[in-house]
């Protein structure tokens, strides 16, 4: 690793982190359409700043830009409160007129400056480190400045670090006007305040960030890594804690991802981000094409690895001339190899992500069904003393089910120790069956609590 | 004999986009009564209580709480707002949101500590969610989630309640140990105000009225006011209620 790319490195994490601590509140909030709203619109006080001073490096630009959000949110507020419009409808109306403005104005005026609208698109994180800061500068001498780095990690570093203490300072204020505004009114911590503040550390953090990732992406660092806690953890401040892990291995990993792909710094770490959620979100479907993409990968490299040291040159060739030279190669073996690799790193993936997505959901409602299958068989057995009504194969008429069903079920009733059968298939409760069958009835009559508790882990049927 | 009032709300006119929803209330509210605000839809019930604490500004009139404003009395005053205005969702848990409750108290930037959490803890034990304590709060029933509400009032300590709908789709026994703390509260000398809707129970809850729509129409104890005539004034049709003795 060289310097850049530490630098590089170091300047995504802060991004990261900065941008998934306000971003969490968005995401809680339902208004995580703002911050691409604010996005957008500082272009324009980046521009009339830029007017002003004709310096894209002097505080006031980001001053301008962060009032330029500020500006945005009460517009949009403004346009929603008339009543005429929606939340999302007033967004739309507000960003795009502010942005239009300030493309306008690059076009007409800025053509032969740095201030570009491709660069203002997607940032510019590769250049990044050879923007160093340079302070105690003598007139006329050459390499007289001290330089302390990189300017965009002062910059984003002052304001990670004044996010954090806000944060710090007034996580109970924000926690409680998130989640009930009119209680915090009551209480008297303004709503208002908290909103404004929110609002003000986004644009401040959009705008630090905008040089580095761009408007796009700086909306998918605040909203990707918290919507993917989301789902993780139902705590708030381990949700804070993991959408700031999300967003920097997301980073750091999109940042080797473009380095690899020589591609768009800012445009593979969005692509990571994407990845991790649907990992989250749907972790089998996933992480088996995730893990047969890096399986091919691992392969296609192999080979070219090989090739380069048996000493094919590729000088001149096309990537697909490439890639056609490489899977002429291919043999057999290598597609088992990719299916084994796919196979170990889908179970691993499976094996540690939370238990969410449609297969998971599928097989709890059966596991539900099947909870529900054996209360009423155990109420049954419970219910009726005469042995006629016992016979395992009496069940099949009397609970009218299949065979095979009323055999599953009660090979788990005998699993779980909750039913004896006897010699002449005469089925009766334990002592531990009929306790857990009067616990049972007892709650879903009263639907009080208190003793099922403990019970609640091992069985699907009781929660939520 | 002058009584003492909890409640002072003078002239009081709300308009939402101009469109008064409230229009010119007077009311007094005697210290230590159990309330009820009864009216249809959209006559503006919960809209008063907003009003007094202050969430919502009104365009005219002036509320006092033992005779000062609102945000000198703070801390006199606990709210439970409907339950469907929050998002249950939120990742915390039951304790976490009880805890909230001991925000006014602490002020800006203080944390809660031991003492919070102590409190926290018995107002759950009151309402009989103590076992839920770790529960993440989208995990728990209407019901639950109302005594949780409650419970968060509760630890406030307050000598004023204002409820907006606390019974709203709770089963029987909730609205039972609901009924019962409210009681209990105002058997303590508190005053509880609670938005209403269910016309029947008003003569077992309450001990006094309010008829709103839109103006207030009557307010007064319960066995005086608590007639068709008010009724029909407040719901405009034809109203009767068996009232049962």
């Amino acid at each position: 690793m060289n310097s850049a790319q530490i630098s590089i490195q170091i300047i995504v994490t802060l991004v990261a982190i900065a941008c998934a601590i306000p971003g969490t509140f968005l995401v809680l909030r339902k208004m995580s359409l703002i911050s691409d709203a604010i996005s957008h619109s500082i272009l324009l006080g980046i521009v009339i700043g830029f007017f002003i001073v004709e310096d894209t490096s002097s505080p006031l630009l980001i001053f301008l830009a962060a009032l330029t959000g500020i500006v945005t949110v009460i517009l949009v507020e403004f346009i929603q409160k008339t009543g005429l419009v929606k939340e999302d409808t007033a967004i739309g109306l507000v960003f795009p007129a502010l942005f239009s403005i300030g493309v306008i104005l690059i076009s007409k005026n800025a053509n032969d400056v740095h201030l570009d609208i491709d660069s203002v698109m997607v940032g510019d994180l590769s250049l990044a480190p050879f923007d160093p800061l340079l302070i105690n500068c003598q007139e006329g001498i050459a390499d007289s400045c001290i330089n302390l780095g990189p300017k965009a990690i002062w910059v984003i570093g002052i304001i990670l670090l004044v996010t954090l203490t806000l944060l710090i300072a007034f996580f109970k204020e924000l926690k409680v006007s998130t989640f009930d505004a009119g209680l915090a009114a009551a209480l008297g911590f303004s709503p208002v305040i908290m909103h404004y503040g929110l609002m003000t550390v986004s644009s401040v953090t959009i705008v630090g960030a905008f040089d580095a990732v761009g408007p796009i992406l700086v909306v998918a660092l605040m909203i990707a890594p918290a919507a993917t806690a989301y789902l993780f953890t139902k705590d708030l401040k381990r949700m804070l804690l993991l959408s700031c892990f999300f967003g920097v291995v997301a980073s750091i990993a999109g940042f080797w991802l473009a380095h690899i792909l020589d591609a768009s710094i800012s445009g593979s770490m969005t692509t990571v981000l994407a990845i991790l959620f649907l990992l989250v979100y749907e972790p089998i479907i996933t992480s088996i094409i995730v893990s047969s993409i890096v399986g091919i990968g691992m392969v296609l490299y192999q080979y070219y690895d090989a090739a380069i040291l048996g000493g094919v040159s590729f000088e001149g060739y096309q990537l697909g001339e490439k890639l056609t030279y490489i899977f002429s190669k291919f043999v057999f073996l290598d597609y088992v190899y990719i299916l084994g690799i796919a196979v170990v790193m889908a179970a691993f993936l499976i094996y540690i992500l939370p238990k969410r997505g449609l297969i998971y959901g599928y097989y709890k409602v059966r596991q539900q069904k099947t909870e529900i299958m054996l209360l009423v068989f155990l109420l049954h057995i419970r219910n009726h003393a005469e042995e006629s009504e016992r016979h395992v194969k009496h069940l099949n008429e009397h609970i009218n089910w299949q065979r095979l069903r009323s055999q599953s079920i009660v090979d788990l009733a005998k699993k779980n120790n909750m039913v004896t059968v006897s010699a002449d298939n005469i089925i009766s409760l334990t002592e531990k069956g009929a306790d857990f069958t009067e616990k049972a009835i007892d709650y879903i009559i009263t639907n009080k609590d208190t003793e099922i508790e403990e019970m609640k882990d091992d069985f699907f049927l009781f929660r939520g | 004999m002058e009584e003492k009032y909890a409640i002072t709300v003078d002239d009081l006119t709300v308009a939402y986009n101009y469109k008064p929803v409230l229009w010119d209330i007077d009311l007094a509210i005697p210290e230590g009564v159990l309330m009820c605000i009864v009216g249809p839809n959209g006559a503006g019930k919960s809209t008063l209580i907003k009003a007094i604490l202050g969430i919502i500004k009104p365009i005219a009139g002036t509320v006092s709480v033992f005779g000062k404003s609102y945000a000198k009395q703070r801390s006199l005053v606990a709210y439970v707002p409907q339950k469907g205005s929050v998002d249950w969702d939120f990742p915390t848990t039951a304790l976490d949101v009880v805890m909230m409750g001991t925000y006014g108290s602490l002020g800006w930037i203080k944390r809660p500590g031991q003492k919070e959490k102590k409190a926290a803890l018995e107002a759950l034990e009151k309402v009989g969610m103590l076992p839920f304590k770790n529960r993440q709060i989208s995990q728990l029933s209407g019901g639950q989630q109302q005594r949780i509400f409650l419970a968060r009032a509760l630890v406030q300590n307050a000598t004023i309640y204002f409820m907006d709908e606390p019974f709203q789709g709770v089963d029987a026994t909730t609205e039972k140990a609901i009924i019962n703390i409210l009681k209990e509260l105002r058997k303590a000398g508190k005053t509880v105000v609670v938005v209403h809707h269910d016309l029947q129970t008003v003569p077992e809850y309450f001990d006094w009225v309010t008829f709103l729509n839109v103006k207030k129409i009557a307010t007064g104890p319960v066995k005086d006011i608590f007639n068709d005539d008010n009724l029909t004034k407040t719901y405009g049709i034809n109203y009767k209620v068996s009232v049962q003795e």
